[in-house]
C-alpha cells in the first residue's frame, strides 16, 4: 500500500579525504546550531587529529569550528552535555568542555588529560561518562585495568586490574555507582563501586551451543531500565543481558538457526545504541519488551531492531559502518563514519 | 637476443655493453636525502631497514641497551616509516585516487557479478529474456557511474548571461586528462547510440578538454582565456587583430555560442554608434544569425548552446544545403562594399570562409592537430563515418599540424582512431595508470569480439593469465600497498582466475594484527572468501603476539577461537611446572587465571580436569594456612581424596601434591585425614615407589627428603588417626 507523501529519510555522504576513527554528536548550544567531534586520521600525512565541525543544516555540510592534536591516534569517543572524553591508541585520556569546544572564539584544549605507567598499558579500548553522574570517567583496556579519572582534576584511581588475564573492550554506565564491561568471548561485567574488588555479576558468553564465540564492541545500557545492559558483537551478535536473569540472554540479532528473523548482518556489529526515535509498537508492548535498538556493521549495515519484529534498514553501505551516534535532542539524526574516509547524516522522516 | 652477456655479437645492441637487460639512464643515480624523524637520544647503536607497505621503508632505530636503570621512560628504540619518491602525477592527488579506488569497487563488482550471471545463463542456451538490456548497455551503465567519480566538467552557463564581458564560461572544477579519456573510451567503445553523431560528440569532448590536449602550443582554449583577460582594457574592440582572430579559431571549433557572443561584442552594437555602422552592423548580426542557425547532426544539444539539430540524415542534408546556400548568399551581397570598417569586412569575410569550408582558412584558424579535425567534421565531412575514414582524415590533420610531443590524450586518441587495441591498453596503461587500465578494459571489450580475445586469450610469457588478469593483479596491488585500500584489493583479486586466490591469501597473512579492530576486519574478509584456514592462521599469529605482550586473556580466546591445540596444551603444560611448587601472591592469581582461561573444552580436557582440582585442592590449602581455618583444611583434604582417586591425575604430580599435604597431614587441631584416606594415600606412596624403579620415571623437582617426609608425616597421621577413631 504506497502512501503518497510520506517524507523520505535523506541521506548525505560527505567525503572526507581522511579515516574517520570515530563520531560523535555534540549538545547543542544554540538551537540553531548542530555540531560533531570527529577523530580523524590522515594516512598522508600519518597525523590524527580531533575536530569539531558545524553542521550546515540546509546544505548538510561540515565546517571546522577547532581541532587539536591527539598524542596517537583515538580509540573511544563519547560525549556528555557537559564534556566529551576521547582516549587513544597509546594509553593517555583527554576531557574537553563541549561547550568551549564548540566556541570558535575559544582554545579547543583538553581540560583534563590523565596518562602514564600507572593508568594504562597500550590501547584504552572504552571509556563513559555519565550524564548527571558522580563526574567521573569510566576507562578499560586490552590490558585489562579498569580506572575512574575524575573530571574535575584528572586524577585517577584503579578500580581492578586484570594483569592481562582480561581484556576488556567496552564500557557503559549504568547508574552513578555502577558500569557494565564488555570483553572477549561474548563476556560482560557488572561493577558495582559499593562492592570493590571484582565484578559483581558475570555473563561468561555462553549465549548458545555451538556459536562460534566473539568479541563485545559497545555496550548500551537504558536510564529508564538500569538492570539490562545492550550488548554488540561479533558475528551479528546484539543480545539484551539482563541482571535479573543472568542465565538467559535475549538474543536480538545474530547468525543462530533458530532467530525467526533473518539478521540484517552476520559480521562484526561495532555500535549498539538505543534508539529513542523509533517508537515500539504498542499492541504487545509491556515493559519486559526491549527498547528498540541500533546499530552498525562492519559490511554497512546501520539498522534498528525492535524485538518481535522484522529489523529495519536505513543504511546498506558498500563499506563498513564503523561507529554512529544518535543525536539525543533531535534523535531523528543520525551521523555514522564510514570505512571509506566519509561520513553519513541520515535524517529520519 | 640483446644484451645476455657483454659484446657477444658484432652487431650487439649497445644497451648489451653493460650486460642489463633493461637500459637505464644515469639520472637514477642521483641520491635522494629523507630525514628521519625518530627523536630518540644517542647514542644510537643499531638500525635496521626492511620493507613496509607500498613503497615505504620501515626503519628501526635501537638505542644502546639501557646500562643506567635511572633513565627509565625513555623508549629504547623505534621504528619508523620513510616513505620513498614521490607519489604519481600531480594532477589528481592520494586522497582524491583513494576516492576513485572506493567509489568504482561497486560498479566494479556489478558488472562483474551481471557478467557471471549473463555467462551461465548462455551455458544453459536459455534466451535472455526480452525484457534483458544488451551487455553493451550494462556497461554504459557502469561507464556512466565510473565516469561520475571523475569529475564533472560541465560549465556553468549561469555567468555567460550575468556577466557580458565573461565570454568564456568558467568551469566549475578544472576538468581531469582521466575523464576526458574516460570519455573517449566510452564514446567510441560502449555507447552504441551515439555512433552515428560520433563527430559530433568528438566536438563536444573537445569544447570540454579542449584546455588538456597540449603541453607546450596554445590552444584555442588558452588564446581565449588569454583573450579574456585583456578584453576589460579594449576600447575598441574590433580593431584588434586577435579579436577576429580569435572569433575565426572559436568558430573552428564549433563553440558557436561563443562566437556568437564575441561578436555581440562588437562596437557597431553600441548604442551611439549603431547610426553611423548600421550596414556594418547589419553585417555582423546576419553572421551571428547564421552561425546560430547552423544545422547539426545530432539528437539534441545542451541547454546554452546553440545551432539546429536534426536527428535524420535527410533532413539534416537539406537543412545543411539551404544553410550553406544562404552563407554563398551573404558572401556574394553587395552589403560588403558599403562596410567601410576593413577589419571587420575581412574578419566577417574570413567567418564565412570557414563555414564554407575552406581548408586553409580553417589551417590557419585553429592550433593543434585536434582542432583542425574537429573543424573537418563540422565545414568539411559533416557525414564521415566509420573509424577508417575518421583514422584516415586524423592522419591527415596530424600531418599538418605535427607535435613532435603529443599529449597522452592524444596518444590514447590515435591509438582508439587506428583500432589498434594493444595500444589502446598499453596507452590506457602508461599514461593514466593502474586504475584506469583495469577498469576501461571492460569498456574496451564491450562490443568488440577481437579485443575480447586479445584481451582474454591465456599467455604464456604472462605465466598462463589473460591481459585482464595481468592488469586486475597489477592495480590490486597497488591497492595492497596502501593502509586504507587493501581492504579493497581482494573484490579484484576474487575476479581473477588463476593468481588472484592465491594472492589474496598472501595479502590476508601479511596484514597487521595488533590491533583486534584491523584484525577482525581482516578476517571478515576471510569469512566472505571462504577462508577458513587463512583465518585460524591469523588468529594464531594474533594469539601469539597478544600472549608476548603479556595480554594473556586476548591470547588464549583468539588460539582457542582459532583451535590451536598445539599452543594451547603448551600453556597449559606450563601450567603443570608450578604443581608442587610453592606460588604465592600475584604469580598464584596470574596461575589461577588462566587454569580459569583455559576453560575446560577440547582435548585438553583430561589434563585441565587435573589442573582445576589442583587449583581448587591448592587454593582452599593456602585458605587453612593463612587464616588456620579448619573448614577450609576440611575443604582441603576432601580436594586432596578426589585428586589422588581420580585416575586423570598424572602419576608423576603424586609426590608434589602428598608433599603439599604434609601441612594437613601435620594440622596442630588433631587429625583432619581418617584411617581409610590414610591407607588409601600410603598405597599411593607404595605404587610410586615401585613406578619409581622403572628406567622411564621422571623425578619431581623436590628436596630430597621429601618422599621421607611424606612418609613419615602418612605415618604419624596414621597414628593418630588410630588413637583418634578409637
Amino acid at each position: 500500500m504506497a502512501v503518497i507523501g510520506i517524507p523520505q529519510t535523506q541521506i548525505h555522504r560527505l567525503s572526507q579525504s581522511k579515516y574517520v576513527d570515530s563520531i560523535r554528536w555534540l549538545p547543542s548550544v544554540s538551537p540553531l546550531q548542530q555540531s560533531a567531534i570527529v577523530a580523524f586520521f590522515d594516512t598522508d600525512a600519518d597525523s590524527p587529529s580531533l575536530e569539531v565541525h558545524s553542521l550546515d543544516q540546509e546544505s548538510k555540510t561540515l565546517d571546522l569550528i577547532s581541532s587539536w592534536v591527539p598524542p596517537s591516534r583515538i580509540s573511544s569517543l563519547k560525549c556528555t552535555q557537559a564534556f566529551a572524553v576521547a582516549s587513544t591508541i597509546s594509553g593517555s585520556l583527554h576531557v574537553f568542555s563541549a561547550t568551549e569546544a564548540q566556541d570558535p572564539s575559544s582554545a579547543f584544549r583538553s581540560v583534563v588529560a590523565a596518562d602514564g605507567k600507572g593508568f594504562h598499558v597500550g590501547r584504552i579500548a572504552g571509556v563513559d561518562l555519565m550524564d548527571g553522574g558522580s563526574n567521573e570517567c569510566v576507562s578499560v583496556g586490552e590490558d585489562g585495568r579498569v580506572n575512574l579519572v575524575r573530571v574535575l582534576d584528572g586524577s585517577y584511581r584503579k578500580v581492578f586490574d586484570g594483569n592481562g588475564l582480561v581484556s576488556y573492550t567496552a564500557v557503559k554506565w549504568a547508574s552513578p555507582t555502577e558500569f557494565v564491561t564488555g570483553g572477549c568471548g561474548f563476556g560482560l561485567q557488572w561493577w558495582d563501586l559499593r562492592r570493590p574488588g571484582s565484578a559483581v555479576a558475570q555473563f561468561k558468553g555462553n549465549l548458545e551451543k555451538g556459536r562460534t564465540s566473539g568479541i563485545i564492541h559497545s555496550i548500551d545500557v537504558h536510564p529508564s531500565r538500569k538492570h539490562t545492559c545492550l550488548a554488540g558483537g561479533s558475528a551479528g551478535t546484539v543480545f539484551a543481558w539482563d541482571l535479573r536473569y543472568q542465565h538467559q540472554p535475549i538474543i536480538l540479532s545474530g547468525t543462530s538457526n533458530d532467530t525467526a528473523a533473518q539478521p540484517l548482518s552476520e559480521s562484526e556489529v561495532w555500535e549498539v545504541q538505543y534508539d529513542s526515535y523509533t517508537k515500539s509498537s504498542m499492541n504487545n508492548f509491556s515493559s519486559s519488551k526491549l527498547l528498540p535498538a541500533m546499530f552498525c556493521s562492519e559490511d554497512g549495515i546501520l539498522g534498528v531492531i525492535d524485538q518481535g519484529e522484522e529489523p529495519t534498514e536505513l543504511l546498506a553501505e558498500p563499506c563498513a559502518i564503523n561507529s554512529f551516534d544518535i543525536d539525543r535532542q533531535n534523535p531523528s539524526e543520525v551521523i555514522c563514519s564510514l570505512e571509506w574516509e566519509s561520513i553519513a547524516i541520515v535524517s529520519r522522516p | 637476443m640483446p644484451g645476455l652477456a657483454p659484446g657477444d655479437s658484432a652487431g650487439g645492441v649497445p644497451d648489451s655493453v653493460n650486460g642489463t637487460l633493461v637500459p637505464y639512464s644515469s639520472d637514477s643515480h642521483v641520491s635522494a636525502i629523507y630525514p628521519l624523524r625518530h627523536g630518540l637520544n644517542p647514542p644510537i647503536s643499531r638500525v635496521s631497514v626492511s620493507w613496509g607497505r607500498g613503497n615505504s621503508l620501515r626503519v628501526s632505530v635501537f638505542r644502546q641497551p639501557d646500562s643506567d636503570p635511572k633513565s627509565d621512560g625513555e623508549a629504547g628504540g623505534k621504528v619508523v616509516e620513510v616513505t620513498l619518491g614521490k607519489s604519481r602525477d600531480g594532477e589528481i592527488s592520494d586522497a582524491q585516487w583513494r576516492k576513485i579506488a572506493y567509489g568504482s569497487v561497486s560498479p566494479f563488482a556489478l558488472l562483474q557479478s551481471r557478467k557471471n550471471s549473463t555467462a551461465s545463463l548462455s551455458r544453459m542456451q536459455l534466451s535472455p529474456s526480452p525484457y534483458h538490456l544488451e551487455w553493451w548497455e550494462y556497461v554504459m551503465e557502469y561507464s556512466k557511474d565510473i565516469g561520475s567519480l571523475l569529475g564533472d566538467p560541465k560549465t556553468a552557463l549561469a555567468t555567460l548571461i550575468e556577466d557580458p564581458n565573461e565570454v568564456f564560461p568558467k568551469k566549475v572544477e578544472e576538468p581531469s586528462s582521466l575523464k576526458a579519456a574516460w570519455e573517449l573510451m566510452e564514446m567510441f567503445y560502449v555507447d552504441k547510440l551515439s555512433q552515428a553523431w560520433l563527430p559530433e560528440r568528438l566536438v563536444d569532448w573537445l569544447a570540454d578538454y579542449n584546455s588538456l590536449i597540449s603541453i607546450d602550443l596554445p590552444t584555442v582554449h588558452s588564446k581565449l582565456v588569454e583573450f579574456q583577460n585583456q578584453i576589460v582594457t579594449l576600447q575598441v574592440i574590433e580593431d584588434d587583430p586577435r579579436y577576429w582572430d580569435l572569433i575565426s579559431s572559436a568558430l573552428a571549433v564549433g563553440w558557436l555560442e561563443i562566437v556568437v557572443k564575441l561578436l555581440r561584442l562588437h562596437g557597431s552594437y553600441r548604442l551611439d554608434q549603431l547610426g553611423r555602422r548600421e550596414t556594418e552592423n547589419g553585417l555582423v548580426e546576419a553572421v551571428a544569425v547564421l552561425i546560430s542557425k547552423m544545422p547539426r547532426m545530432r539528437p539534441a544539444i545542451d541547454a546554452g548552446k546553440i545551432g539546429e539539430c536534426f536527428k535524420a540524415k535527410p533532413d539534416f542534408v537539406k537543412a545543411w544545403e539551404r544553410w550553406r546556400a544562404q552563407i554563398t548568399k551573404l558572401d556574394s551581397s553587395a552589403f560588403w562594399i558599403q562596410c567601410d570598417h576593413r577589419q571587420t569586412r575581412e574578419g566577417l569575410k574570413n567567418m564565412l570562409q570557414i563555414m564554407l569550408g575552406n581548408v586553409d582558412v580553417l589551417c590557419s584558424s585553429t592550433c593543434h592537430w585536434m582542432e583542425l579535425y574537429i573543424s573537418h567534421f563540422l565545414y568539411i565531412r559533416p557525414f564521415t563515418a566509420g573509424l577508417e575514414s575518421m583514422y584516415s582524415l586524423a592522419q591527415k590533420c596530424f600531418r599538418l599540424k605535427h607535435t613532435s610531443n603529443p599529449h597522452k590524450l592524444m596518444r590514447l586518441m590515435i591509438g582508439i582512431l587506428g583500432e589498434n587495441n594493444e595500444v589502446v591498453l598499453a596507452e590506457c596503461s602508461r599514461g593514466f595508470g593502474t586504475w584506469m587500465v583495469a577498469h576501461a578494459i571492460e569498456l574496451l571489450t564491450a562490443g568488440s569480439n577481437e579485443a575480447d580475445i586479445l584481451v582474454h586469450e591465456e599467455r604464456e610469457d604472462l605465466g598462463g593469465i589473460s591481459l585482464e588478469e595481468l592488469h586486475r593483479l597489477v592495480y590490486a596491488q597497488l591497492l595492497s600497498s596502501h593502509l586504507l585500500t587493501w581492504q579493497i584489493a581482494p573484490i579484484y583479486l576474487t575476479s581473477c582466475m588463476r593468481q588472484g586466490m592465491g594472492l589474496l591469501e598472501i595479502l590476508l597473512l601479511k596484514q597487521p594484527v595488533q590491533e583486534n579492530q584491523m584484525l577482525l576486519k581482516n578476517l571478515e574478509i576471510c569469512r566472505l572468501y571462504e577462508l577458513d584456514g587463512i583465518s585460524s592462521h591469523l588468529m594464531e599469529i594474533s594469539g601469539m603476539y597478544h600472549w608476548k605482550h603479556g595480554r594473556k586473556g586476548c591470547a588464549v580466546f583468539w588460539l582457542q577461537q582459532a583451535h590451536d591445540e598445539v599452543r594451547l596444551s603448551g600453556i597449559a603444560s606450563q601450567l603443570f611446572d608450578s604443581v608442587g611448587k610453592s606460588i604465592s601472591g600475584e604469580s598464584f592469581k596470574q596461575w589461577e587465571g588462566l587454569i580459569e582461561l583455559l576453560g575446560s573444552e577440547g582435548q585438553l580436557a583430561g589434563g585441565l580436569d587435573f589442573l582445576h582440582k589442583y587449583r581448587d585442592f591448592k587454593k582452599c590449602l593456602q585458605h587453612a594456612e593463612s587464616r588456620k581455618d579448619a573448614d577450609a583444611a576440611r575443604q582441603a583434604v576432601e580436594s586432596l581424596m578426589s585428586l589422588m582417586r581420580n585416575a586423570s591425575t598424572p602419576q608423576r604430580f603424586w609426590l608434589p601434591i602428598l608433599y603439599d599435604a604434609v601441612k594437613l597431614l601435620s594440622w596442630d587441631e588433631g587429625p583432619l585425614i581418617n584411617v581409610g584416606q590414610t591407607n588409601l594415600l600410603l598405597n599411593k606412596l607404595q605404587e610410586l615407589s615401585v613406578a619409581r624403579l622403572r628406567p622411564d620415571f621422571v623425578e619431581a623437582e623436590l628436596p630430597t627428603q621429601a618422599l621421607n617426609h611424606v612418609r613419615y608425616s602418612l605415618a604419624t597421621n596414621l597414628g593418630r588417626a588410630i588413637l583418634g577413631e578409637l
